[in-house]
């Protein structure tokens, strides 16, 4: 190992990619909350190789020019080795005298914090929080701190396997899987792919920064995010009553997020205005998130540890992350003690977090921990039923295609015929399969039998051609998924009806912006039909295409260096990106990597109405 | 028979060939499907189609791509329209997924009904008997990237086809030897350039070049 992480300073300006030098181990959150996190010493581990690299991500974080081309020179893939190629020294290493080269040592300390896992049988976040990740500090560019954090560092004490079975693991022990600390590199390429993904469309996630390869298909996967705080981060110490180390984490929270002007720049009155505008701003971004979810038809297992979601709203941790290709509304995620929530009861999870928050607020301001129950009729949960609604309508108006400024008019002046539109449209996309509820590998599900993208991107083309309502049989047979039977299918009076309510409600709204705006109904609806057919694109990726991906990049990576990968990801999420303004990028893949995608693309189809 | 051959070029490089394709549709408020060579960012390419079409008052317009699966309705529509326009691409893929459709017969038969075949590039190339031309000469080809081997395609005339031609001694020399080799008229068009076909008239648009028995002809 070179001397860049034991002496930071001396090496900025002798080396090219002095950003790298500042990832040590510093964050702020150490100093602030000292007793939310537990600090570990470091060292190098030999042998990994970079996998992967995103190099976009790296010149927004500001660790690469601009201008750097996306290729790994030797120097780069040192600066990363050498950065994010570590294991934490441990309890048991330290017990046990495990000889360490004292210069692979790292100079500074490591945190892995402290949050609230509901597998800890503690259950109020004592021992609970990173159980195989640390967090390897803060780099700040263009008015953005970001923070930094890699999974599969090593084991630390907060790990459910270390608090159940009351012993510290060694890194590695082949007796636990997940409590061993380690991580895979189909890991971090399901992370990589699924987020990049759902960045591209705009929905807040955790980003892969890198990925580490070591041997046996091991690596450590480098993530980044410019706050990767959650819920659970406060909710221990909310539990435990910790007024002091609630506060500070509230703080540190709080000034990120001023900081990074990811908030208004607001002047406090005092701090009852301080903690509930915290409260608010978490009762906005999780209404806007619960919605999106829904809409979006992604899975996000939350509960009441707040453990699987930024305090943002945004994804991290993309292990039981699903986007499904219809509403299977009925699908349970099956983890062994206990099922998932399904989609729907997201929003429930979603309202309780908020509430937690007002507790928090309620707390820090008074001194007193009230109930939790006592806050259930709190005016935030109403604001977050209102905005949710709103968040709600605003999707669907953008699913049907309306451009942002005709979704405003819309909303402003049309609102019941959006609220009528809604309804027929929930009608169909909630309709289940006659089949019931069966298992499948990984939960339980009941299908859905519509595909409400189908509808969408082929109503206002047939409206347009054929100038008339689409009779019923026609209709069903364009919104019809793979996992309709014939019973599901039936034209009922009251299908029938729906299908007419469809269609006329959804003329309506552009019958109202034609009049409105002064435009040919027309002329709008070719625009709508222009932009669905991107937004409701035939092949969208779901959660089962990307393990098959990955499963597919893990057989020819041995033979795909870094750039390549990254290459690849690049042009996969391309295809996948649904934003009907987006200017279409230039086809860089190198010709032998067609193949591969063009597997990629009939993996997405195939999957196309799965979980 | 109405078909249109475009070369390829950009928005205002085809504006004679356009007004050429117009008046052989001869409707008002024709249908024109749009039918790209793969789904692969097709919508973008069918936002410019439906721009540039918008502005000679077609406002009907039909995404129709063909390498994913579709449902009867959009089918039996596109089979109505007044127009189907073949997008530019890799021949062969364009090919494959056409014969994979079963799409072949059900474009001539739209033909025989009196529908506009329009097609770009590699689109224009399928209206012929083989799609040969994809493939040539090695210097400027699509890279039969699927491995397609039976390359008998719509066959609705009876030349060869050749977009984005250069007028330069290499293409002269390859077109030439190619012409006498397979005994076939290739028309060679530079983009911008094309052929419109309204019955027993063929007519040339733009600067075309013909090659027959080794020797090379300047049209128009």
């Amino acid at each position: 190992m070179g001397q860049a992480k034991k002496n930071t300073i001396d090496e900025i300006g002798k080396r090219t990619y002095t950003s790298f030098a500042r990832i040590n181990g510093d964050h702020p959150f150490k100093s602030q909350v000292p007793g939310g996190c537990v600090e570990y010493k470091a060292r190098h581990r030999r042998g990994g190789k970079v996998a992967f690299f995103n190099f976009d991500l790296a010149k927004e974080m500001g660790l690469l020019p601009k201008s750097h081309p996306a290729q790994l020179n030797p120097e780069l893939e040192r600066e990363i080795l050498e950065t994010f190629s570590l294991v934490i020294i441990n309890e048991y290493d330290v017990m046990n005298n495990v000889k360490v080269t004292e210069e692979d040592v790292y100079p500074k300390t490591f945190m892995a914090t402290r949050y609230l896992q509901l597998q800890h049988p503690d259950k109020s976040g004592r021992t609970s929080g990173d159980g195989r990740s640390i967090w390897n500090g803060t780099v700040r560019a263009n008015g953005i701190t970001w923070d930094i954090s890699s999974c599969g560092t090593g084991a630390t004490k907060l790990s459910p396997a270390c608090n159940i079975n009351k012993k510290f693991y060694q890194t590695g022990d082949p007796s636990i899987s997940y409590g061993c600390g380690l991580s895979e590199v189909s890991e971090g390429l399901e992370t990589l792919f699924f987020s990049e993904v759902l960045n591209k469309n705009k929905l807040r996630t955790e980003r892969i920064l890198a990925i580490i390869e070591h041997e046996k298909g091991l690596g450590i996967n480098v993530r980044a995010n410019p706050n990767l705080m959650r819920p659970s981060h406060f909710f221990g110490h909310l539990k435990q009553g910790n007024h002091a180390t609630l506060k500070q984490v509230a703080d540190y929270y709080i000034n990120r997020q001023l900081e990074n002007k990811a908030w208004p720049l607001a002047n406090f009155r005092n701090d009852k205005d301080k903690y509930f505008s915290l409260a608010r701003e978490v009762a906005r971004s999780f209404s806007e998130a619960a919605a999106r979810f829904e809409d979006e038809y992604i899975f996000c297992w939350l509960d009441w540890d707040g453990d699987n979601i930024l305090m943002d709203g945004g994804i991290i941790d993309y292990g039981s992350i699903r986007q499904f290709g219809l509403f299977h509304a009925e699908y349970r995620y099956d983890d062994v003690q206990r099922f998932s929530t399904t989609i729907l009861e997201q929003k429930q999870k979603a309202k309780y977090i908020v509430q937690c928050f007002v507790q928090i607020a309620d707390f820090l301001t008074t001194g007193k921990k009230r109930s939790l129950s006592s806050f259930r009729n709190h005016a935030l949960l109403g604001f977050f039923d209102h905005h949710f609604n709103e968040c709600k309508d605003r999707n669907l108006l953008q699913k049907i295609g309306f451009r942002k400024e005709q979704q405003e008019l819309l909303l402003k002046g049309n609102r019941s015929h959006v609220a009528k539109f809604r309804k027929a449209f929930t009608y169909f996309e909630r309709a289940k399969s006659k089949r019931g509820l069966y298992k499948v590998a990984d939960g339980v599900t009941r299908d859905a039998v519509f595909c409400m993208r189908d509808i969408l991107r082929e109503f206002p083309q047939l409206y347009l051609t054929r100038q008339a309502l689409l009779p019923a049989e026609d209709f069903i047979e364009v919104i019809r998924s793979s996992y309709a039977r014939r019973s599901d299918l039936r034209l009922t009076p009251i299908r029938c009806k729906q299908i007419a309510r469809f269609q006329d409600t959804y003329l309506a709204l552009v019958g109202a912006l034609a009049r409105v705006t002064g435009t040919d109904r027309k002329h709008l609806l070719l625009e709508l039909t222009m932009r669905a057919s991107i937004i409701n694109k035939y092949d969208r990726v779901t959660g089962d295409s990307i393990s098959f991906i990955v499963q597919k990049v893990q057989k020819v990576r041995p033979k795909l260096p870094p750039q390549e990968l990254f290459e690849l990801t690049r042009q996969f999420t391309t295809y996948q990106n649904l934003n009907p303004d987006q200017k279409r990028a230039q086809d860089t893949v190198p010709g032998r990597h067609r193949n591969i995608l063009q597997n990629f693309y009939s993996i997405v189809r195939d999957c196309r109405e799965g979980i | 028979m109405k078909l249109v051959l475009f070369s390829g070029g950009g928005d205002g490089e085809n504006l004679d060939l356009d007004r050429a394709f117009v008046e052989v549709l001869n409707k008002r408020n024709p249908v024109v499907t749009f039918i790209p060579s793969s789904s692969y960012l097709s919508e973008q390419e069918f936002k410019v189609f439906v721009k540039h079409y918008s502005k000679y008052r077609i406002s009907r317009f039909i995404h129709f791509p063909i390498d994913v699966p579709f449902d009867r309705i959009m089918f039996t529509e596109v089979m109505r329209s007044d127009a189907i326009h073949l997008a530019g691409g890799n021949t062969f893929y364009f090919l494959r997924s056409l014969r994979r459709a079963k799409l072949l017969n059900e474009l001539r038969r739209f033909v025989e009904r009196g529908g506009v075949l329009t097609g770009l590039s590699a689109g224009a190339i399928l209206m012929t008997s083989d799609i040969d031309m994809a493939g040539y000469p090695d210097f400027d080809r699509d890279e039969n990237s699927v491995g397609l081997k039976n390359l008998s395609s719509l066959g609705l005339v009876d030349f060869a086809f050749f977009p984005h031609f250069r007028n330069s001694t290499r293409y002269d020399t390859v077109f030439k030897k190619y012409s006498k080799v397979k005994k076939k008229l290739i028309y060679a068009c530079p983009d911008g350039a094309g052929i419109v076909i309204n019955g027993p008239e063929l007519r040339f648009i733009g600067k075309t070049f013909a090659f027959s028995e080794g020797h090379k002809f300047v049209i128009n």
